[in-house]
């Protein structure tokens, strides 16, 4: 052994010795093109598994895992819509390490998407976005994009039912955006070239569809993703990792052991998974029966779940679009210097509330998906028996657009702030009492008119308020019809009573939000805050949607069906 | 300073913009092609137009479901005449099912509700779904032309996309 480290060959490969000295250590990472991209000291607080949960390193295993995986099922998969689904077949049963190679793949895949979004909540929790690390976090949310189309694009190639609705949903979900999508509000396009049509290179998901999505999910995206990784990991390196506490220690041996330790672990855990789940495959797709009820995969079961309150325009392209760049504004609207490198919710309880509120909104709704909904989408508690039969008339109907603009003007306008340069004007004519109550006033009024706005079409609508009343899925409508029948003549007086009450108290909450704005105004500026409470408001109007559908049966606040036009 | 446009422009720095100004034009010009490139010419696709057998055979009052699997259509006949309903939501596409005893088409996707007519009456698709065209070819077959759909209240039952019968 000794003479072979002698040979000029050795020599040319491993440019330093093996001994364990410091010297040693500090050759290992820089004179080696994979462990380069680690410093080769770090703090010794940065290594604590409590801190990063090795959730980034994990996320990197296994779209390695995935590599390896996805090329060895490419020896035996071909992609077309004769083939795909019998190669599937012979990959279970014909195949030595078939079915466990694509069961690594699929639970990988599954392991990946979430180990990516814990990450990123990791991430944002212990304010490792904060300066310099700004430009990296934009890059996590690309990545984490990505792993998304990743999955999405993959889903489609075992050419199964499940395949199949997912991705005709999806692409019709293209061809609901705005301006370039047939379908969407003010189209100017055709199902023969708008962006679901190159989407699929057709006009249903067929034999083209299947042939790009194997591309894009074989070679495009891995690629794409690949180099956005890369700049990723370096840039981790070049802003200095986020906690900087404790002594310096050698990158080798203290972090690689513990890197090579998570990837045994994941490899372990993900082959006992593997061993003991076989990943779904269901029939073989039919264009035109679709499985009832259809279930996206859990990551998407989510966005399925909001597509069922807002059109798809809103829901499909405009949310998604939102949130990720909502996310990568983050470290350039959070102003809050405090609580980096460590998990500091006293000192940055505005930002954990939103951004974990936020996220257990996008759990929820997968929730909701997952254990709620059975054949037809319809609602049932989680443990009740499904019945394809089941009668239930659901009924739900539209607010007046007169109404519904009034609703949903005073809910956006809630977003606006008198700036203290008007309040002082005013202050200066009127007076300093004066001028804080005609603003309460003002706030006072748009939180009232808001309440009124909700609650007049409901009640005073005939048609409505019978309709929604006499319905089975609407239980405050049921109860407000009840109680309106059953009192009488005092039932008129009643609604009036409700009425008012719910202006008062949504008045006296606008008030209190006012107080609320005018901080986060002074802390934030203009245009930072504008971005905030535009996220803000978009983020609450999602369950405040979601609670007119189940509480009231509302479809739509506004609707102009001659542009496809509603919310 | 002088705004940009009445700035003097030596003769190098004139090439130079020209040259820029290439090089940025024909990778613009190349992204454009390729954009092209992705939107294929010819189509394999199924045809659109089927015969669906004699009008006799359709029931007055009922849904006939047995095309679903095959051509994606409800035929359906009401004591006026016969139209067709293309089965595919006009939410986000899925194929819905007749429940009779609702007399509701349901989507298994997102839950849209819709009539007989095909108006929506529950869930969260925009629009009514679609009839297909109904003639009667050359044999005395119904024929339906799944390329020609519409679904405006007012123009959907009458013109091709409706066909009076009555005997039998």
């Amino acid at each position: 052994m000794n003479s072979l480290k002698k040979t000029k060959l050795w020599k040319s490969m491993f440019r330093h010795d093996f001994q364990d000295t410091p010297r040693t250590r500090l050759q290992r990472v820089f004179g080696n093109v994979f462990l380069h991209l680690h410093p080769v000291k770090i703090p010794v607080d940065a290594l604590k598994f409590t801190y990063t949960w090795g959730l980034g390193g994990i996320s990197f295993v296994l779209f390695f895992v995935l590599i390896v995986t996805g090329v060895l099922l490419m020896f035996y998969y071909r992609p077309t819509t004769g083939l795909a689904f019998r190669d599937m077949k012979d990959l279970e049963y014909a195949v030595t390490l078939g079915t466990f190679l694509r069961n690594m793949h699929r639970w990988g895949a599954h392991a990946m998407v979430m180990t990516a979004i814990l990450h990123m909540v990791r991430v944002f929790l212990t304010g490792a976005y904060k300066p310099p690390r700004e430009f990296n976090w934009v890059i996590g949310v690309i990545l984490l994009t990505l792993t998304f189309l990743m999955s999405y694009t993959g889903y489609l190639l075992p050419w199964d039912q499940l395949a199949l609705w997912a991705v005709t949903v999806g692409a019709n979900m293209a061809a609901n955006t705005p301006v370039l999508g047939n379908e969407g509000p003010f189209s100017i396009v055709t199902p023969l070239n708008d962006v679901k049509f190159v989407m699929l290179g057709g006009t249903s998901v067929g034999e083209a569809a299947l042939l790009r999505f194997y591309v894009m999910h074989c070679i495009a995206i891995p690629f794409i993703a690949a180099l956005f990784m890369a700049v990723h990991f370096w840039r981790v390196r070049k802003d200095v990792f986020s906690r900087q506490t404790g002594e310096k220690v050698d990158v080798w041996p203290h972090l690689v052991s513990r890197e090579l330790l998570a990837t045994i672990l994941t490899l372990l855990v993900l082959s006992i998974w593997s061993l003991a789940m076989n990943a779904p495959l269901e029939e073989m797709a039919n264009p035109t029966v679709t499985p009832n009820p259809s279930k996206a995969p859990w990551y998407f079961v989510g966005l399925q779940e909001l597509l069922v309150y807002f059109d798809p325009w809103i829901a499909g392209v405009l949310m998604p679009t939102i949130i990720v760049i909502g996310l990568m504004a983050i470290p350039y609207v959070d102003v809050n210097p405090k609580g980096v490198g460590r998990y500091a919710f006293t000192e940055r309880k505005f930002a954990w509330s939103i951004f974990l509120f936020g996220t257990a909104l996008w759990f929820a709704l997968i929730f909701i998906g997952t254990y709620c909904r059975g054949p037809n989408w319809e609602w049932y508690n989680p443990g009740q028996t499904w019945s394809i039969r089941r009668i239930s008339k659901l009924t739900l109907m539209n607010i007046p657009n007169f109404w519904g603009l009034i609703l949903l003007g005073a809910y956006f306008l809630q977003g606006m702030v008198i700036s203290p340069q008007w309040k002082q004007r005013c202050a200066v004519r009127l007076g300093e009492g004066p001028t804080r109550l005609a603003c309460q006033g003002l706030d006072f009024g748009l939180g009232a008119l808001m309440g009124a706005a909700l609650m007049i079409p409901l009640i005073w609508t005939p048609e409505f308020f019978r309709t929604l009343g006499q319905s089975r899925n609407a239980p405050l409508m049921q109860s407000l019809f009840a109680l309106r029948s059953h009192l009488g003549a005092a039932g008129e007086l009643a609604m009036v009573g409700i009425v008012t009450v719910t202006a008062l108290c949504f008045g006296l909450g606008a008030v209190g939000f006012g107080r609320f704005k005018d901080r986060l105004w002074g802390r934030l500026g203009l245009v930072k805050y504008a971005v905030v409470i535009g996220l803000l408001l978009l983020m609450a109007s999602v369950p405040a949607k979601i609670l007119l559908r189940l509480l009231f049966g509302v479809k739509y606040i506004v609707s102009f069906p001659t542009v496809s036009f509603n919310i | 300073m002088e705004p940009w446009w009445q700035q003097p422009v030596s003769r190098r720095q004139f090439i130079l913009r020209v040259g820029w100004g290439l090089v940025y034009g024909s990778l613009l010009s190349w992204a454009m092609a390729t954009l092209r490139y992705m939107f294929p010419n010819v189509l394999y696709e199924p045809s659109a137009v089927f015969k669906a057998g004699l009008p006799g055979e359709y029931e007055v009052g009922t849904v006939t479901t047995k095309w679903v699997r095959e051509q994606r259509t409800w035929i359906i006949r009401n004591s006026q005449g016969i139209y067709a309903l293309w089965a595919r939501c006009t939410h986000l596409g899925c194929t819905p099912n007749w429940f009779d005893t609702e007399r509701r088409f349901k989507c298994p996707c997102h839950g849209s509700n819709f009539n007989i007519d095909g108006d929506v009456i529950a869930g969260p698709a925009p629009k009514p779904l679609f009839r297909a065209a109904v003639s009667l070819a050359e044999d005395g077959q119904l024929q339906i032309d799944k390329a020609q759909l519409e679904n405006r209240p007012g123009k959907r039952e009458g013109g091709t996309f409706f066909l009076p019968y009555k005997s039998a």
